[in-house]
């Protein structure tokens, strides 16, 4: 045990004496955030749709005041009215517009004698993000005017329902505070733990404890649990300041504190665990810089923390079940959005679990106790 | 138990792929004897040590150190012996005082032990005025004796240096050579030591073995070794030209015993060398030769090491680039 903490200890001291490396593990996913959050926030604001009301009835009126509210809340889009749809077409073609939408005047009178009411939605699809995003919008607006039975005829062919909650309190900005959680985890799984190895062996420093009566499970989890303090530490800290920035609230009860500290506590660990397996026997800095790169953009982007994992391709989604960034995001999502309880994000955390013990025991296994 | 043997080794060879790194050395070192391997680079002598100190694992044969065989039982074998590898394994991020009190808890010693141990091997090793500075700050000497102080902070049984004093300069090796011997004075420790400084090997060992090419060559104490060698003396001539006939004719000379050519110096071995230099000039200067100096010395290990193998280690030594290449490249070849 005496052992195994001066494992410890004289990794967190090293660890103290280079407060550049802290900084940057706790700048980096900040900064990550803001940047992503807002440019992918510009893209979506202020899309210019015009409006044709041919009917001008109360329908058609209700229609109208819902995407003003839009245009005056969120203000995803603004709203230019019109009444000639020849313009409004051409204005769309010739990309002053991102979008069209046609009222006709047969609306109201469809809606009430609930046969088949339907507007003409005519996108821009040159550009595939604002046009999905309208789309959504239009259907949002449309229905929540009440007017159930309504088909939004695209000019592009058949338009599906979908089920969109248009007035959802978590904007895009804040649903990304999961990921740049879970990025500054890894982060911090690749600059400790494993890494201190490679950064030993690269100085010939290694071989100074493999002469000392230190086991392999000595050494590789002492340094395992250094990196779990480090990391678990920026991590909450990242979260705290996140949500903070993004304007989350959340009044957690004690239960989902515990959920949270249970997902990234796993998390860290069996990514700290992973990169043991991975690099556990690589002697160059260099090889861990390139593999960095990789994994991060392997594990991060199919992890559902940028675009939901229901909208990947198959084989993607596949991958998105053993990706363990997946289920941290998707406990996180839970917790912070949904007010999830511990029990409901069990499977996420039972999966993290066998993870890390799985990754845990295959690094001590795969651990050379040479030089 | 083993008698009054510290280190015995039997056999012992490790290959890597083709090349053979230790080729079947056999040899025993006994209890608070202080042994030195002795030879130029590249000889095998940190892959030895690397064995003896269960860091690699032999191809065949065996050795016991302390109490136990180090392929069957390292991690007894490691709680019996310190180490100071070749190259500088000290943590740059820490503290003289934490490198070693951190060492010594890697062994389980209490606190208070530790502490003792430590402000007695600092002070030992001169660095009690330096030793909260960061190891970053150290100078190679400094570090170099913080590390073998860190090699005896558990009281090792028996301490392995490889090549203590490697890199540093002439000043910085006299001091480590003081305290090392004061070490031995006070606790009955065994010493194996390996270098390629002739100087070091006699100032410091009891008993040498000369290894070359993985082999040992001769296993004896300096004076042992020396009186061995033909003549007391050795002098080497500078030529501007080395023929056949001036070699022929110098050998052909009473008093001369052995000769041995490198570039355009004849190295001699002969009997009172003061007396029979003037003969060995003119006897040069008859072949035709230009003598354009001549030095004479007693003989010593380099003479020694010359006459087993064939070639001088000063040549080795200077290939020798840096402290830090000898051990740290190659053996990443072979993962
Ligand atoms: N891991 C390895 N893989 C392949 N060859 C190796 C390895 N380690 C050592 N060697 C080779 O074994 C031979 C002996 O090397 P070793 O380091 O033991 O020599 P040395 O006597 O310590 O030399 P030096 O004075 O330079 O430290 C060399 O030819 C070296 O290249
Ligand atoms: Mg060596």
């Amino acid at each position: 045990m005496t052992r195994l903490l001066a494992v410890i200890e004289r990794d967190l001291k090293k660890f103290r004496r280079n407060p550049v490396v802290l900084a940057m593990s706790v700048l980096m996913p900040l900064i990550y955030l803001i940047i992503i959050g807002n440019s992918f926030q510009g893209k979506l604001k202020a899309l210019p749709v015009v409006v044709v009301d041919q009917d001008t009835g109360p329908h058609s009126g209700r229609v109208v005041e819902n995407l003003q509210a839009v245009a005056a809340g969120p203000g995803t889009i603004t709203i230019i009215r019109m009444k000639d749809q020849q313009e409004a077409l051409s204005g769309v073609r010739e990309g002053s517009y991102k979008a069209a939408l046609i009222i006709p005047s047969d609306f109201s009178k469809n809606v009430a004698r609930k046969s088949r009411p339907s507007v003409g939605l005519f996108l821009d699809n040159t550009d595939g993000i604002s046009s999905e995003t309208i789309r959504i919008t239009v259907e949002g607006a449309v229905r929540a005017s009440g007017t159930e039975y309504v088909s939004v005829r695209e000019a592009a062919g058949e338009v599906r329902m979908r089920d969109v909650n248009l007035y959802s309190k978590v904007d895009y900005y804040q649903s990304l505070v999961p990921g740049v959680v879970i990025m500054a985890i890894f982060l911090g799984a690749m600059t400790t733990g494993a890494f201190n190895l490679v950064m030993d062996r690269f100085l010939g420093i290694d071989e100074s404890y493999l002469l000392t009566p230190l086991s392999k499970a000595h050494i590789v989890s002492g340094l395992i649990i250094s990196g779990l303090f480090i990391t678990t530490l920026i991590a909450f800290f990242i979260l705290i300041v996140s949500m903070l920035i993004t304007g989350i609230s959340f009044s957690a009860e004690p239960g989902q504190w515990v959920a949270i500290f249970a997902v990234i506590t796993l998390t860290t660990l069996g990514l700290l665990s992973m990169m043991f397996v991975i690099i556990g026997r690589v002697n160059h800095p260099r090889i861990v810089g390139i593999l960095s790169g990789f994994l991060n953009v392997i594990l991060f982007f199919p992890s559902g923390a940028i675009y939901p994992v229901a909208s990947f391709p198959g084989w993607l989604k596949s991958f998105a079940l053993v990706n363990p960034e997946a289920y941290a995001v998707d406990a996180l999502k839970s917790i912070l959005f949904k007010g999830a309880a511990l029990s409901s994000v069990s499977h996420d955390i039972a999966y993290l679990f066998m993870f890390t013990l799985i990754m845990m025991i295959v690094a001590i296994f795969a651990f050379k106790r040479t030089v | 138990m083993q008698g009054n043997k510290a280190i015995e080794v039997s056999g012992l060879t490790k290959t890597f792929g083709t090349l053979t790194a230790v080729d079947n050395v056999s040899f025993d070192v006994s209890e608070g004897e202080f042994f030195g391997f002795l030879g130029p680079n590249g000889a095998g002598k940190t892959t030895l040590i690397r064995i003896l100190t269960t860091l690699l694992k032999p191809t065949s044969g065996g050795a016991v150190v302390a109490c136990c065989d180090v392929a069957r039982h390292p991690e007894r074998v490691r709680h019996e012996i310190g180490v100071v590898p070749q190259a500088m394994t000290s943590d740059l991020d820490l503290t003289g005082y934490e490198n070693m009190d951190i060492y010594g808890r890697f062994y389980g010693m209490p606190a208070k032990e530790r502490k003792e141990r430590t402000g007695y091997l600092l002070d030992l090793v001169g660095l009690t005025q330096r030793a909260n500075d960061l190891v970053a700050a150290y100078s190679g000497g400094m570090r170099r004796r913080l590390e073998i102080a860190r090699g005896l902070v558990h009281r090792p049984k028996i301490l392995f240096l490889d090549e203590p004093t490697i890199g540093l300069d002439p000043q910085s090796r006299q001091n480590i050579w003081g305290f090392l011997k004061k070490l031995m004075e006070g606790d009955r420790m065994t010493v194996f030591l390996t270098t390629h400084y002739m100087e070091e090997a006699e100032e410091l060992c009891g008993r040498i073995a000369i290894i070359d090419s993985g082999k040992i060559v001769v296993i004896g104490s300096p004076e042992e070794l020396k009186g061995r060698l033909p003549g007391n003396d050795s002098i080497v001539l500078t030529v501007d030209n080395i023929t056949q006939d001036l070699i022929a004719k110098v050998e052909k000379l009473p008093f001369v015993h052995k000769s041995s050519v490198e570039e355009n110096k004849i190295r001699v071995s002969v009997d009172s060398g003061a007396n029979n230099l003037p003969g060995l000039i003119d006897e040069a200067r008859s072949s035709g030769a230009k003598v354009l100096s001549a030095s004479i010395h007693e003989q010593s290990l380099e003479d020694v090491f010359i006459h087993y193998t064939g070639k001088s280690i000063r040549e080795e030594e200077a290939k020798k680039v840096s402290f830090l290449v000898g051990a740290g490249i190659p053996r990443k070849w072979g993962r």
